[in-house]
């Protein structure tokens, strides 16, 4: 399942792209930007490191051994060649969890920001091409959820649905679309009034054909770059969500739920949540830095809200 | 004007309520509020008495419309653990988290705004590279570790600062970075931006042509142009910073309403949620208001209505 | 890594500067300073439950008896004794010398007010469920004698009157006919050692000693309790001086937190013990495999507590085989004991049916690395573990609901070291008794009717036989009550695991 999403979503950019702008010029614009670059090649790692995790990881990271645990790692005093990053307060090998990790982080950050998108781009598009009343509802929709607890619905539905990695990938999602619809609203409304889409609708195209046809396939740069942001986001609103304790459930191996289980003794076996840490920085500055690239190559002004 | 004001507070209202019904029946299903404030080893009698005692045996629709009645009144009911009314409550914590947000708020304008400038006017210059790098990290980082952090390094390590605690001012100052540091990256951006766009625009290439130089061109034009989205969106990020202090206030232990906010969710005290998504949902239309007026009073272009 | 020695010489600066800021809390101004997660907003423990409560309470309140935790004895405290008239008549004498934190003098009608009060329904008390259950009214017959008058026998009752109910002035709750269950919330006047100077319910709780207090004046003039919400900043004040005494710490971060020159750890035992709950009676599934008696001693077999109590609870943590603690009266520990081996554990779920293993729903809500190691244990002898690690108060909804196969309890008896004080709630009364054992219920209960402690002793026995043999529970381990301390403070441990600030002195 992971595996499937990750390869479509990076090969998106490309294809998709290409009917923008001549593609040659594109991949020069991708060369040429560091950011873009770091950014790139972070999210590839962290995808391969996913697809390879059983390759890659020494210990099964669901394998206890109490007597073995809160092992420090090996350049620490008392750390273990076994256990080259120590183990967690169940005698878990940390450097097979955080490997197994990346699988949990990419399902949720991709799953999360497609479904955002999803509820987002129907909103805003529907709010820019109909205005009027269609328009005042979705506001009035969005205002209410920019109002509401993110915590408490989370709560409510992980009491209701009881917890698993899709409920949160769910949460998430349906917490993180209101920057799609920001965007994608402005967006249908400059679109709409354009010739072409007059013209569409004169040659007697009905408002779903015009929305399909004229208004998505110019959304599609915009959407783009606000999904690799919101990647970001969702990732670290997974954290949020374990450190709160409605979260991903034990024991599967997310950073977000290692960093809130570290946290307790973190002034003293500080690497408990340091590594975890930093996997997770790496991540997050991965998808920003690709989307601030991606921002400045679809639109060479560097202006894009 | 006055006609759009008074919408948006009628919508204010309108949010306000759909998002306390929202959290009403959330909470209902979400949590049992007898159970939480009985505790883990209270017997099935205990928590039956405290269910009574707090009318928790109605049905839930009565329990909203007799909330609803109250409202009517001004009366937003009584806390299940404070014994006290809400709005009471509600009043006593709101200074202690207005101290907070405007002392962040200015930590944010401090950092983004001279960072934002100085890298919007050497565009892509090792100035602009080391403040977007500075704008990148920081979205990175959670608050809760960046709140920890600060403890060990201005409390423990080298004690300047009080560890927690809100008797003084002198307390406010770490938690008021650590939230000010999170809205650094947007302002820092939107800076930037701004100057990149008024730099480039028409009349500055005249003012440019027609002999200004430097600073002088600075101040008259570009910088005053620059910030006023700048404004628009620090009224918007006071607005979330209001209600979404939640992680700072825990960690150094400020009374405020972020903190009220977390337990009375955990805590299934519905009384006190209700009232506080209703003045979030009302500040939060507040400040959005607010920004529309401050754009609408400094830029002469723009019109509402 | 650069950020660990920069964290290291944090811990270690932290330590030099412990001695200037030793000034900041503990002996130079006499006041114990306390950090406690939990909000603190009532101080009245008739209206309150948790934990820290009772711990508050045994400060500002004096009970009629007190029990001493060390040898089970009642001891005398506002009454000076007791005389039983006949099984349910029992007449209590009041010392003449107690006062209220106001100064008035404490008489036979505030002790008769306060149980009948807390008797009524119209007090909702949280106290009403107990009290309930054996007392019919309280009676004044002479200016320092009250007498009992009791619905049926009931061998607890001295130990509800020195833990459970609180003595309060005539009229408290209802002067003038007006009913105000919050009258003593935040400005208590009891009769305890400490009196209320001032609260910040949330925030801050002042207490000074009481002058007029009539038994030994505590060692500390003033307990400052303040709400810390984060363990980290708990730990951080700690560090820094700050605070002097928190509590519930957890075992690596306590004895992390030892290394520290001026912060102690100390271990203590606690009566809570910790058991997974087997659906024997089929609620969740008639025919579900908890149901197999084999099935469930495999779940015992599987399980290695001793490991869990080791390593993981660390302290004065044990593995337990009973349905109660080692240290409860009549908790007989010569009952079957399923030794860890998990080959017997596999060859007995093949003996049931299950040679494959089968899908388990396990439910925990607290000591998530328990909760983990328990699923692996299980996971280990092929049981198909799915852990659902959830808020109290949904373990408890989905309990009543009958969803529950197995659940991971713990249980505190309110720091009472008697089986009774756990027995009845799990295999007697409410949804907690997934046993569906008629039997053992009968046995449960009438050992709270007789006050024969033989004849009680006798019928635990057999109650807690026949669990073990069942195999109603798999029983986990005993907690350990985790302290860290200012390393000036002399603070004396309890055998039932309740801290006693009141015992606390400076060294």
């Amino acid at each position: 399942m992971t595996d499937v999403q990750i390869t479509q979503t990076t090969a998106a950019p490309q294809a998709e792209t290409e009917g923008l702008s001549p593609g040659q010029e594109l991949r020069q614009r991708m060369l040429g930007h560091t950011g873009f670059l770091i950014g790139a090649g972070l999210i590839t790692l962290v995808v391969l490191i996913a697809i390879f995790a059983p390759l890659l990881a020494p210990h099964d990271p669901y394998a206890q051994s109490l007597a073995n645990r809160m092992l420090p790692p090996i350049w620490q005093e008392g750390g273990s060649a076994d256990y080259l990053l120590g183990t967690d307060q169940n005698g878990r090998d940390y450097l097979s969890r955080l490997i197994y990790g990346t699988r949990i982080s990419v399902t949720i950050g991709i799953g999360a920001a497609t479904i955002g998108l999803l509820i987002g781009v129907t909103f805003g598009v529907l709010a820019g091409y109909f205005g009027g009343w269609v328009d005042h509802v979705i506001s009035f929709l969005l205002t209410a959820q920019l109002a509401l607890p993110g915590l408490l619905l989370a709560m409510a539905l992980v009491f209701i649905i009881g917890p698993s990695i899709w409920v949160v990938i769910g949460i998430v999602g349906v917490l993180h679309w209101t920057y799609y619809l920001v965007v994608t609203r402005s967006a249908t409304q400059r679109l709409r009034s354009l010739d072409f889409v007059a013209a569409s609708a004169a040659s007697g195209a009905s408002a779903p054909q015009i929305i399909l046809h004229e208004i998505l396939p110019n959304l599609i740069p915009q959407i783009i770059v606000i999904f690799t942001f919101e990647l970001g986001i969702s990732i670290l609103a997974e954290l949020s969500l374990s450190f709160l304790g409605v979260g991903i459930q034990p024991p599967t191996p997310s950073w977000g739920l290692m960093i809130a289980e570290g946290k307790q003794a973190m002034f003293f076996r500080p690497w408990l949540v340091i590594l975890p840490g930093i996997c997770l920085f790496l991540l997050v500055i991965g998808a920003n830095l690709m989307g601030d690239g991606l921002r400045d190559i679809t639109s060479p002004e560097g202006r894009n809200g | 004007m006055l006609k759009y004001i008074a919408l948006k507070g009628l919508l204010a209202i309108l949010v306000a309520f759909t998002a306390s019904l929202a959290a009403f029946l959330l909470l209902n299903v979400a949590s049992d509020p007898a159970q939480a404030i009985a505790g883990e080893d209270a017997t099935p009698d205990v928590v039956e008495t405290i269910r009574i005692r707090y009318g928790l045996d109605r049905p839930v629709y009565e329990r909203y419309l007799s909330w609803l009645a109250g409202v009517a009144t001004g009366d937003f009911g009584e806390s299940y653990y404070w014994h006290k009314p809400v709005a009471e409550l509600v009043a006593d914590r709101a200074d202690e988290t207005l101290t907070l947000a405007l002392s962040a708020l200015f930590v944010t304008i401090l950092i983004a705004v001279p960072l934002g400038a100085l890298a919007g006017l050497n565009p892509n210059s090792w100035i602009d590279r080391a403040a977007l790098g500075v704008a990148v990290s920081a979205q990175a980082i959670p608050n809760f570790w960046l709140g920890l952090i600060m403890i060990i390094l201005f409390a423990v390590m080298i004690p300047i600062f009080p560890v927690s605690g809100d008797n003084t001012w002198y307390h406010f100052v770490l938690p008021a970075i650590v939230l000010g540091a999170s809205s650094v990256p947007a302002v820092m951006r939107l800076t930037r931006t701004g100057l990149i766009e008024v730099m480039g625009a028409d009349y500055i290439r005249t003012a440019r042509a027609k002999g200004f130089r430097g600073n002088a061109l600075l101040r008259r034009h570009a910088l005053r142009n620059a910030i006023l989205p700048v404004i628009s969106v620090l009224a918007v990020q006071l607005g979330q910073k209001f209600g979404g202090s939640v992680i700072t206030e825990s960690i150094f232990a400020i009374n405020g309403l972020g903190r009220l906010a977390l337990e009375s969710i955990l805590g299934a005290d519905i009384p006190t949620v209700q009232m506080l998504i209703f003045v979030f949902a009302i500040v939060f239309v507040a400040m959005n208001l607010l920004a529309d007026i401050l754009n609408a009073a400094l830029d002469p272009r723009i019109r509402i209505g | 890594m650069q950020f660990q020695k920069i964290l290291r010489r944090a811990v270690l600066s932290a330590a030099v500067l412990g001695a200037s800021s030793a000034a900041f809390a503990g002996s130079e101004d006499d006041t114990l300073r306390v950090a406690m997660a939990e909000e603190i907003l009532n101080l009245d423990y008739n209206y309150t439950t948790k934990r820290e409560y009772i711990i508050l309470a045994q400060l500002t309140d004096a009970k009629l008896f007190e029990f001493d935790p060390d040898t089970q004895d009642v001891l005398p405290s506002v009454a000076t004794s007791y005389e039983w008239v006949d099984d349910t008549t029992l007449d209590v004498v009041l010392r003449s010398d107690v006062q209220f934190h106001d100064a008035s003098p404490l008489t036979a009608r505030d002790v008769a007010y306060s149980y009948n009060w807390l008797r009524s329904a119209e007090s909702e008390s949280n106290a009403t469920g107990v009290v309930e259950r054996w007392l019919e009214n309280a009676e004044v017959i002479a200016p320092d004698r009250v007498r009992f008058h009791m619905t049926a026998v009931y061998p607890l009752v001295l130990r509800d009157m020195s833990s459970r109910i609180m003595l309060r002035k005539e009229g408290t709750y209802d002067a003038g006919g007006e009913i105000n269950r919050d009258a003593m919330a935040s400005d208590l006047i009891s009769t305890g050692p400490y009196r209320v100077e001032s609260f910040e319910p949330g925030t801050e709780l002042v207490l000074k000693r009481f002058d007029g207090y009539f038994g030994d004046a505590p060692a500390i003039e003033t307990i400052v309790v303040r709400n810390i919400p984060d363990i980290g900043t708990q730990q951080a004040e700690m560090m820094s001086g700050g605070i002097d005494w928190v509590f519930k710490v957890p075992e690596d971060v306590a004895t992390a937190a030892d290394a520290h020159p001026d912060v102690d750890f100390l271990s203590g035992p606690d009566l809570r013990i910790g058991f997974l709950v087997l659906d024997a009676g089929g609620w969740s599934d008639p025919e579900g495999p908890m149901t197999k008696v084999k099935v469930r001693q495999a779940v015992n077999h599987a399980l290695n507590t001793e490991e869990i109590a080791q390593y993981l609870m660390g302290g004065s943590s044990q593995a337990i085989h009973t349905a109660c603690h080692p240290a409860q009266f009549g908790c007989d520990q010569s009952v079957t004991r399923y030794g860890y081996d998990p080959e017997r554990a596999k060859a007995l779920l093949a003996e049931a049916g299950y040679p494959d293993g089968f899908p388990l729903d396990l439910w925990a809500y607290r000591d998530k690395p328990v909760s983990e190691a328990i699923a692996a244990n299980l996971t280990a002898v092929g049981i198909d573990v799915n852990l659902r690690y959830v808020k109290l108060e949904s373990l408890n909804q989905a309990r009543a609901a009958r969803d529950i196969p197995v659940y991971f309890g713990t249980w505190g008896s309110g720091g009472t070291a008697d089986t009774a004080a756990i027995a009845r709630i799990h295999f007697a009364d409410g949804d907690r008794n997934l046993s569906r054992d008629a039997a053992l219920t009968e046995m449960i209960l009438a050992a709270e009717q007789t006050a024969d402690p033989d004849k009680r002793k006798a019928l635990y026995t057999k109650a807690l036989g026949r669990i073990a043999d069942q195999a109603y529970w798999a029983p986990l381990m005993s907690y350990t009550a985790n302290y860290l301390v200012a390393s000036d403070l002399d603070f004396p441990l309890s055998p039932d695991g309740l801290p006693r600030l009141q015992n606390a002195r400076w060294k």
